[in-house]
């Protein structure tokens, strides 16, 4: 089959922002009017006819054996319709290493053991505390860096001193550059477990009824990997397994893997025969699944006196929890932002990821990158400190520039970093106050990086789109990247409407449903409006050049003339000739030979790894402490972002909003206690996030740099915010009170203890 | 998380209820609004076979002024009512500041003032699920004779949180007590023991029915310590009430709650205060005492230093605030 | 337990239903009228997804409330608050000015605003705050939605000015 070849006519480079028609205006979600009345509908308002509701049996250990399990009053209990324990899920793998049900050793308190399906939650429930299993309990690893000393049990044979994972990776000479600079600094921090804490709970519908056919319901980032790792695990043909997402009720990076629950709803459906429904009760959805584990980052850089970073060394250690499942995710990514910011010399970087008897961790929003910030943005700032610089001075006079290629290979195509500082530090107010406020206030500030897409991560980061053109002039957008609030299928549809020549709300756009939407990685790595943005725009202009044919004939011009604006088709420059575009559609559908419109576009990173576009931000936090009980009040935040083309503007800054406030959550509140193992505050009460009292004003700058490569030059705003949030924030905590607090979150006790009086 | 099954008893008059207590023993449980109560019996805490409602008693949701000039507040009245009646706001502004902060609005429109005086005692370890609960030993509120929160203690110590109760009892207000065979006023002073399972003297078969606030008199003060502002639980509660001038008080009342399982009174820093008058000096050293009399509690997450440190910031404010406060006639 | 038939208006509709005394009116609506609207989250009061409102406007929270209680009595959820085929102000309002992402929590804020703006459409900094601290949102961080609130209540002052005029 010949490939089709993509012309990309639009010229996005000579049209100014003026000259577009929708894109670059405010747009109201096009799903929002169903979300605000209570029509839309997530996974756990799914309905099937004989539907059944499952329970899981967990382990209430850290670590045992497994002696027996005994199901038999379980399986009595009129209502149950299916129990199953480990020997039903042989040979059925999560990810590389975990099996679905352990059949010898519990590895973790909420670590799976069996599960029941039944006539309702409550019978399920029942009948899972029916289900008798005999532990014997082993010794436990709760504590990282317990977990690597020599005399410390080892959880998986493979893994020398616990360490599931290693990476390490040095560019330039780092010690020889150590050797010549003249100020050296060295730091540890440290950021605890968390939760992402979602509005929708953990919760899935398994239609296992049809042999060999898996029909699933559940929110997610990404159906496409959620559809590959269930047929692996089932050993299905990826066709035969149908990811159905509707809505999903946030993603904060803690849905872009299937988790047991999936396996375990979709087996016992086989089992029973009945589609059925798994959804966390209360605090298990603390207990099952999580974000990430307790980090230590050990820092180290180096710096000539005239201000200039020349070198940084990082050494971080991860809980990883029992089983690896695709958490070296993390340190590939770590380890290329210790060079996305600065263009240092030399750089040094290693990080291990350690079992313990905690369940697999994965990521908080953020993506372990926000969370590293934390720590980077704070040393960086205390170097400046330390050599009597002003941390705004500091970063602007080191700051990467467009053009500029990192030691690891990412390229610059656009880069406002720069402006992004200075405008923050004006808006704020910066010179005025930094150094001149009263005691117990403070100002700090935090900068950033981030990829749109992550190429590597995966083998591909392939995003493709469909348009089918309806001969009424509207059209119909089939992508498969999910929505999880961040507003991603209404910006497919600006850029669809843009190309078209018609607005968004003249477009439908299908997607959550794997049988129909075409490949796509998903919505992680701040990938959806450039990849699938890109895939969209091309898509899109196939479909146009489709009907161009048509108009062109019309018009009696030719088809290189054709400008689609504002539902009509004219030749440039003579408006008055225009005909409508739903003329154009009714003709070219309804021609004598019989024509179909139907635009397909697509988009892969052309690098072997990495991704062509980066967005930048900086953040300024002003904060109160108040010196008797160390609570930490976030004042006003001064964002500004170069997100490349902001394609809707409220949506642009409704993304820093929301991780702002998630990035505020994090660094002060943010912390699942734990206790041999367990999670001691499992719910919304307990588990502290800040809510409509605590959140400050918040400024925003949107700095568009218009990116050669993004559609329309967009690149993101899906994670750059928050990766300048935290640190912010503790940079301005420090410049209140004069010291650092080095662990995260800065609970006020720890903000007391760092207060020294 | 579902409730557990129960029989629903919901009388039509006060004396309905109270045969129906007398009739149950300890198989039936009160609820008013519900909001603690329902969360835990969905913890399995509590498996009442039956569950009296106070909610269609009309007789409980009255307020009125007594001929000596106090005020008689029906126990099922919802907190969120309490806070917008204008005796309260403007008779007893601490208390209509400790029933604002209980949870949230949503909280408040369910919650009663009753059911808030007779909150159960909270811990860490026993407020969780069953399941939770299952992945340790039991404790003295479940099956067990132990104090997950401090290990060696004799009783158990999971926090009392009323926000109203450390008020209630500065403001000197009782409570009305009612039984099948009649009624008792027992001050809200008397009301709770430091035991957080037998938290309060209620006995079986009782219904706290009203709350007495004496007359308004001298000025009082109320503050809640949390990390959050709206839905949170309170890391300490502070309530003072002060009859006669700073310089000269002729009553003092202090009472410091959330830090033990009852909410306590604190009879030595009072003695400071009223012997001393409400000068710097004395406030010091009353927050002093406020913070010595904190236990040294292991297992919480707010390391114990902090909380003293807490606990003696809360008080200061509040006294200061209190001593700037006009002095009524 | 036995099983008993209440009568319960939910947006105007009455329905007579039976319920088990220990079922809440979340289940209630959710599983036996199938009115999915109102969400299912923590259900233990502290995350406000559930949350109606009840005679007076007020708001409640459905998973911490007994059916039975309700016999009846009305309520209103989400799905009872448009105008006719019109959106109501504050669901404009919230979806102008982008105070809703991924929606889970929008039904719970959306009617806890709804109380508030009911009794107050001038309402203070504080009045929002503490009208709305009973709902999470991880999404939209509240700014948004206070926002929102703002605007709604400015749209709903003008219609009062209207109606006292007409
Ligand atoms: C999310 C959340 C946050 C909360 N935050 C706070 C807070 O900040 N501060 C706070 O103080 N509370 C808080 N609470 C607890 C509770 O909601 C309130 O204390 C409320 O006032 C309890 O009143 P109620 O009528 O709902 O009590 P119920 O649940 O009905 O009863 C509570 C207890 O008192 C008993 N009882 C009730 N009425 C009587 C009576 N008349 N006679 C004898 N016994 C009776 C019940 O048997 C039960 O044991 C919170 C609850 C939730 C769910
Ligand atoms: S579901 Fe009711 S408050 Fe969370
Ligand atoms: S919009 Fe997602 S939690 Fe509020």
């Amino acid at each position: 089959m010949a490939k089709a070849k993509i012309k990309n006519n639009v010229p996005t480079k000579s049209r100014t922002k003026e000259d577009l028609a929708v894109v670059g205006k405010n747009w109201s979600r096009l799903d929002g009017a169903d979300k605000v009345s209570g029509r839309s509908i997530f996974a756990d308002d799914v309905r099937l006819p004989g539907m059944l509701f499952a329970k899981v049996v967990r382990s209430p250990y850290p670590h045992a054996r497994i002696i027996s399990i005994d199901t038999s009053e379980a399986e009595a209990l009129p209502g149950v319709k299916a129990v199953i324990t480990p020997e039903d899920a042989k040979d059925i793998w999560i990810g590389i290493s975990q099996p679905l049900l352990p059949t010898e050793n519990v590895t973790h308190v909420g670590h799976e053991v069996a599960a029941v399906a039944a006539m309702s939650e409550e019978i399920a429930a029942q009948a899972a505390a029916l289900i008798k299993v005999e532990y014997e309990r082993l010794p436990e690893l709760l504590d990282v860096e317990k977990a690597l000393k020599e005399d410390a049990p080892q959880l998986h044979e493979k893994a020398a001193l616990n360490i599931g994972w290693q990476q390490e990776e040095e560019h330039g000479d780092p010690d020889a550059v150590f050797a010549e600079c003249d100020v050296i600094r060295e730091d540890t921090y440290i950021t605890n477990p968390s939760h992402n804490c979602y509005a929708e709970y953990h919760v899935c519908v398994a239609d296992f009824t049809k042999p060999g056919k898996l029909k699933m319901w559940t929110p997610t980032q990404t159906a496409h990997l959620f559809q590959q790792s269930l047929a692996a695990g089932f050993k299905l043909p990826a066709s035969d397994v149908r990811l159905l997402t509707l809505n999903t009720g946030g993603g904060f990076t803690g849905r872009t893997s299937t988790r047991p629950h999936h396996f375990l709803a979709a087996l016992l459906s086989r089992k029973a025969g009945k589609p059925v429904r798994l959804r966390a009760a209360g605090d298990e959805e603390f207990i099952m699944c999580r974000a990430g584990g307790k980090v230590i980052y050990k820092l180290r850089s180096g710096a000539s006196k005239d201000g200039k970073l020349k070198v940084i060394e990082a050494d971080l250690l991860f809980d990883t929890g029992a089983y690896i499942e695709s958490q070296m995710i993390v340190t590939l990514l770590t380890s290329k932002y210790i060079h996305a910011l600065y263009p240092i010399e030399a750089s040094r970087y290693r990080g291990r990821l350690v079992h313990t008897n905690h369940l697999p961790y994965y990521f908080h929003h953020g993506g372990g990158i926000a969370q590293f910030q934390f720590a980077l943005g704070q040393h960086v700032d205390a170097l400046a400190r330390e050599m009597g610089m002003d941390p705004v001075e500091f970063n602007l006079l080191n700051a990467v520039e467009e053009g500029h290629t990192t030691m690891e290979g990412a390229h610059y195509a656009s880069c406002g970093l720069k402006e992004c500082i200075e405008k923050t530090a004006a808006m704020a107010g910066w010179n005025d106050k930094y150094g001149k406020l009263p005691k117990f206030k403070g100002i700090g500030i935090g900068i950033g990086a981030m990829a749109s897409g992550a190429k590597g991560l995966y083998k591909h980061d392939t995003s493709a789109a469909f348009v089918k053109v309806t001969e009424d002039g509207k059209a119909s957008l089939f992508v498969g990247l999910p929505d999880m609030g961040q507003s991603s299928h209404t910006t497919m549809a600006i850029i669809c409407a843009e190309v078209l020549g018609i607005l968004p709300t003249d477009i439908t756009v299908i997607s959550g449903d794997t049988d129909t939407d075409p490949l796509d990685i998903g919505a992680f790595t701040q990938r959806g409006t450039f990849n699938t943005g890109n895939a969209t725009k091309n898509a899109a202009i196939d479909a146009r050049d489709q009907l161009a044919k048509t108009a062109a004939n019309i018009l009696e011009v030719d088809e290189a003339q054709l400008v689609f604006r504002d539902g009509k088709v004219y030749p440039e420059g003579q408006e008055d000739k225009a005909i409508a575009f739903a003329k154009v559609v009714y003709k070219t559908l309804h021609s004598r030979e019989g024509r179909f419109v139907m635009g397909r576009g697509f988009y892969n990173s052309p690098l072997e790894k990495g991704t062509m576009a980066y967005s930048f931000g900086a953040q300024i936090a002003e904060v109160t402490v108040d010196p008797g009980t160390g609570v930490v009040t976030v004042d006003k935040m001064t964002a500004s972002h170069d997100v490349g083309r902001a394609i809707n503007p409220r949506v642009v800054e409704g993304q820093i909003d929301g991780q702002i406030f998630s990035g505020m959550s994090q660094v002060l509140y943010e912390e699942t206690l734990m206790e041999d193992g367990q999670v001691m505050n499992p719910s919304r009460l307990d588990y502290k996030m800040p809510r409509a009292f605590e959140m400050p004003e918040v400024d925003h700058i949107i700095v568009e740099s218009i990116d050669p490569n993004g559609p329309f030059g967009a690149k993101e705003v899906g994670e750059g915010p928050i990766v300048c949030t935290m640190q912010a924030i503790a940079n301005a905590v420090t410049n209140a009170i004069g010291d650092q607090v080095t662990e995260m979150p800065l609970a006020p006790w720890r903000v007391i203890r760092a207060i020294k009086d | 998380m579902q409730l557990p099954q129960f029989e629903y008893i919901r009388p039509k008059s006060l004396a309905e209820g109270l045969a129906a207590l007398a009739e149950h023993g300890d198989k039936i449980a009160i609820m008013s609004g519900g909001s603690d109560l329902l969360l835990n019996m969905k913890f399995r805490l509590e498996g009442p076979a039956y569950l009296l409602s106070l909610n269609g008693l009309s007789e409980l949701q009255q307020l009125e002024k007594l001929d000596d000039g106090s005020l008689r507040v029906g126990a099922a009245c919802t907190l969120t009512h309490l806070a917008e009646h204008t005796i309260i706001k403007e008779c007893y502004p601490a208390l209509r500041a400790a029933i604002f902060v209980v949870g949230s609005r949503h909280v408040r429109n369910m919650g009663t003032i009753g059911g808030n005086i007779c909150l159960e005692t909270r811990c860490w370890y026993t407020n969780q699920s069953k399941i939770w609960r299952d992945t340790r030993e039991g404790c003295f509120k479940t099956d067990a004779e132990q104090c997950h929160v401090i290990k060696s203690a004799p009783k158990c110590h999971a926090l009392n949180s009323t926000d109203s109760g450390p008020i209630l009892m500065a403001l000197d207000a009782s409570v009305v007590l009612a039984s099948h065979t009649g009624e008792r006023i027992v001050p809200m002073r008397e009301f709770y023991q430091n035991d957080g399972v037998e938290h309060t003297v209620l006995k079986p078969g009782e219904v706290l029915t009203a709350v007495v606030l004496p007359p308004a008199k001298g000025r009082s003060v109320f503050r809640k310590l949390s990390q959050r502002e709206g839905l949170d639980f309170a890391t300490g509660t502070f309530a003072a009430a002060v009859i006669g001038s700073n310089e000269q008080p002729e009553s003092v009342s202090l009472v410091l709650g959330s830090v033990a399982p009852e909410p306590r009174v604190m009879p030595q820093a009072e003695k400071i205060l009223l012997e001393g008058g409400l000068t710097d000096e004395a406030i010091d050293a009353a927050a002093d005492v406020a913070r010595r009399a904190l236990l040294e509690v292991t297992n919480l997450f707010t390391p114990t230093f902090y909380k003293k440190r807490l606990i003696k910031v809360l008080v200061k404010d509040a006294l200061l605030e209190l001593r700037d406060q006009r002095v009524r006639g | 337990m036995a099983k008993q038939l209440i009568a319960l208006t939910v947006n105007g509709d009455p329905y007579e239903v039976a319920v088990s005394p220990h079922q809440t009116l979340l289940e209630v609506m959710r599983d036996s009228l199938n009115l999915t609207g109102t969400k299912r989250g923590c259900t233990a009061g502290s995350c406000g997804v559930c949350t109606v409102n009840g005679e007076q406007g007020e708001v409640i929270l459905s998973c911490l409330a007994l059916a039975v209680e309700w016999d009846g009595r009305s309520v209103t959820t989400v799905e009872g608050v448009e105008e006719g085929n019109e959106l109501h102000p504050i669901q404009k309002s919230f979806l102008e000015h982008g105070a809703v992402q991924c929606g889970f929590c929008t039904p719970g804020l959306i009617m806890s605003a709804k109380a508030l703006l009911d009794v107050n459409t001038s309402p203070s900094e504080t009045d929002i705050n503490e009208a709305m601290a009973g709902v999470i949102c991880r999404c939209t961080g509240h700014i948004k939605v206070k926002k929102a609130i703002k605007e709604a209540a400015s749209v709903l002052r003008e219609r009062e000015v209207n109606h006292g005029e007409s």
